[in-house]
């Protein structure tokens, strides 16, 4: 409750609070009051925004505004799960490096290394683009989730390093507890909030990833989602048709639910990190 | 509680005690730690001792000698590069040497033989309610037969049977004093009645106050027969005098002199036990005047192999043959010497 309170205390936190809650009420509150259709053709391709269709239509003359609240819903179902992903897999092999120590460790560590190594964006391009058929939204999301989970191991190996020496840890050996025990109650616990806040990024790199490889062309075959749209108004020429409608709410979008996710983390790292705190 | 000196090596020293089982039994215990490269550094050699029902053996010897390392022996919490060479440890006639971590620690560590840590004033997580770190430890033994209910109960019964407030239950350790929290480690370690306690250097970084409280609360667990014996282990060695019905003093690993509290504090024959209680400031009667006076020299480096005394390149007394046999203890008088040249 004082975390809380000291939250909302913090000028940021209550910006990205607020710009998450609008993007989310755009997503799942809104089509409660507009009828959301993705797959009827409304009118004329790039019909300017007007009163009946808020923001025009796209190449094919559907209602931008549904395509746009349903290809947020898809990111944000891609940001989470790639988020929950990569902090459970990150998470643990983490813990498990940083608490075990010795050849596990070390096995971790060079794994981990390797995969830091490679760019990110061309082993997720590679993947892709070798999935010739049912690239769904949620193999995306498994995809950029199984390769997003390296600085979360280093950054929580290198935590339960240190904190696996501390005398809490030693009271909790000598009095009997299980490794399991010592690893969640007494090393996670401690970790929680550092484990929330990359969450939180993971969550917003995911998003970010999945318009990046959608924007290429690599996206879901099934769905639409910010990225496709993205892509659908580049090769359809929307830029140089003066169609800003096509692209840019998308563009505004994305960047709105990463930058609220960015500030609720930095302001929480605020709040949670003593030496920052004010 | 027993003054009477017990060296299992020494065959006179059994027959002292002979009448008596030992609650708690060290035989002949070597343990080493293990190098990266495969090389065995011996830490502990050859310490044997016996302990009786509400006996406090005092182990002191200066930072490194082995006593922590000692400690995680007699408690057969051996964790890796740590590693038994040869030795028993018994409590009450049983070993735990040999067994396998699971076994140890569901029926060793806490229940047979508990562990006050060094610095235990910063031993309890910060992240949780005192009520839920003691509560791991029933927990952890009890294979989550016991519901929370009960063992809160429990908890609360154990802490007004020590005159402790039980309202620190529901507390985090940031919101009670340090001497509070020592004093909470103390209750946690011992909730399952151990037969032996060790105390890690308990009073170390504690003013003279809290000192003083954690000992007064020490005997009166001991009183209330909540563990049966203890081994008090510190580098200050007059502080054992309050505490110790008997004292060894450790030196590279060995025991280099074992007697009565009475007997180390007033009359060392060791030459590393004289320069120890040389080395200290004393409050004692006849000791306040004394200088104390450091002690020359470095511990033998215990990777490479050493013939005769170990405290022979230190000793203020060395003979010529020192460094060349191996000092055995001895009974000299009615304690046991690892000095062919103490009277």
């Amino acid at each position: 409750m004082k975390i809380l309170k000291n939250l909302l205390k913090t000028p940021f936190f209550i910006f990205g609070v607020v710009l998450l809650v609008g993007t989310l009420s755009f997503a799942y509150i809104l089509p409660l009051f507009y009828h959301v259709d993705i797959k009827t053709c409304v009118g004329a391709p790039y019909m300017p925004p007007s009163a009946e269709h808020w923001l025009g239509t796209d190449h094919m003359g559907v209602d931008m505004l549904s395509l746009l609240i349903s290809g947020l819903q898809s990111s944000l179902y891609v940001g989470l799960l790639a988020g929950i992903i990569a902090t459970i897999t990150g998470t643990f092999l983490g813990l498990y490096a940083g608490f075990r120590g010795g050849w596990q460790d070390n096995t971790i560590n060079m794994v981990t290394n390797l995969f830091i190594v490679i760019p990110q964006l061309v082993l997720l391009i590679l993947i892709s683009s070798s999935m010739k058929e049912g690239r769904s939204l949620t193999l995306i999301a498994v995809i950029i989730g199984l390769t997003t989970w390296t600085w979360t191991t280093r950054a929580v190996r290198a935590q339960a390093a240190s904190i696996k020496s501390r005398d809490h840890i030693s009271l909790a050996k000598v009095n009997g507890a299980s490794t399991i025990t010592i690893l969640f109650k007494h090393i996670l616990m401690y970790l929680m909030s550092y484990v929330f806040m990359v969450f939180i990024m993971q969550t917003a790199s995911g998003i970010l990833s999945e318009s990046a490889i959608s924007m290429i062309g690599l996206g879901p075959f099934d769905t639409v989602s910010l990225g496709t749209i993205l892509n659908q108004a580049q090769r359809n020429e929307a830029l140089t048709d003066g169609a800003w409608w096509a692209f840019l709410p998308a563009v505004v979008l994305i960047a709105a639910i990463a930058f609220a996710l960015y500030v609720i983390n930095q302001s929480m790292e605020g709040v949670f990190n003593p030496r920052l705190r004010k | 509680m027993s003054e009477v000196l017990t060296g299992v090596k020494q065959p006179e020293v059994e027959t002292m005690q002979a009448d008596s089982t030992p609650i708690f039994e060290v035989k002949d215990l070597h343990l080493h730690y293990l190098t990266r490269f495969g090389d065995k550094i011996p830490a502990v050699s050859g310490v044997s001792f016996s302990m009786k029902q509400g006996e406090i053996l005092g182990i002191a010897g200066e930072s490194g000698c082995g006593k922590s390392t000692l400690v995680n022996g007699c408690m057969g919490l051996f964790i890796p590069p740590l590693y038994p060479t040869s030795g028993d440890v018994r409590v009450k006639g049983e070993s735990i040497m040999n067994r396998t971590p699971k076994d140890i620690r569901k029926n060793v560590l806490g229940r047979k033989v508990a562990m006050i840590p060094q610095g235990a004033f910063n031993s309890l997580n910060p992240t949780r309610k005192i009520k839920d770190i003691a509560a791991d430890v029933i927990e952890s033994h009890d294979d989550g037969m016991v519901s929370k209910k009960e063992i809160y109960e429990r908890l609360r019964e154990r802490f007004h049977i020590i005159g402790m407030d039980d309202s620190i239950l529901n507390s985090y350790p940031i919101q009670i004093t340090a001497g509070m929290r020592q004093r909470t480690v103390i209750a946690i370690s011992t909730l399952l009645n151990p037969q032996m306690v060790i105390a890690d250097e308990p009073t170390s970084a504690l003013d003279v106050t809290t000192q003083k409280a954690v000992i007064r609360m020490i005997f009166d667990l001991l009183e209330k027969q909540i563990f049966s014996s203890m081994i008090f282990i510190t580098h200050e060695l007059p502080l054992l005098r309050h505490v110790a019905d008997r004292i060894a003093v450790m030196y590279a690993g060995e025991f280099v002199e074992v007697g009565t509290t009475e007997q180390l504090i007033f009359d060392p024959r060791q030459p590393y036990t004289k320069a120890l209680m040389g080395s200290m400031l004393s409050a004692e009667p006849g000791q306040k005047q004394k200088k104390p006076v450091a002690i020359e020299g470095a511990p033998p480096n215990l990777a490479k192999p050493i013939t005769g005394c170990r405290f022979a390149e230190r000793c203020p007394v060395v003979q010529k043959d020192c460094k060349l046999n191996k000092q055995e203890l001895r009974v000299v008088g009615e304690r046991l010497v690892r000095c062919d040249y103490a009277k």
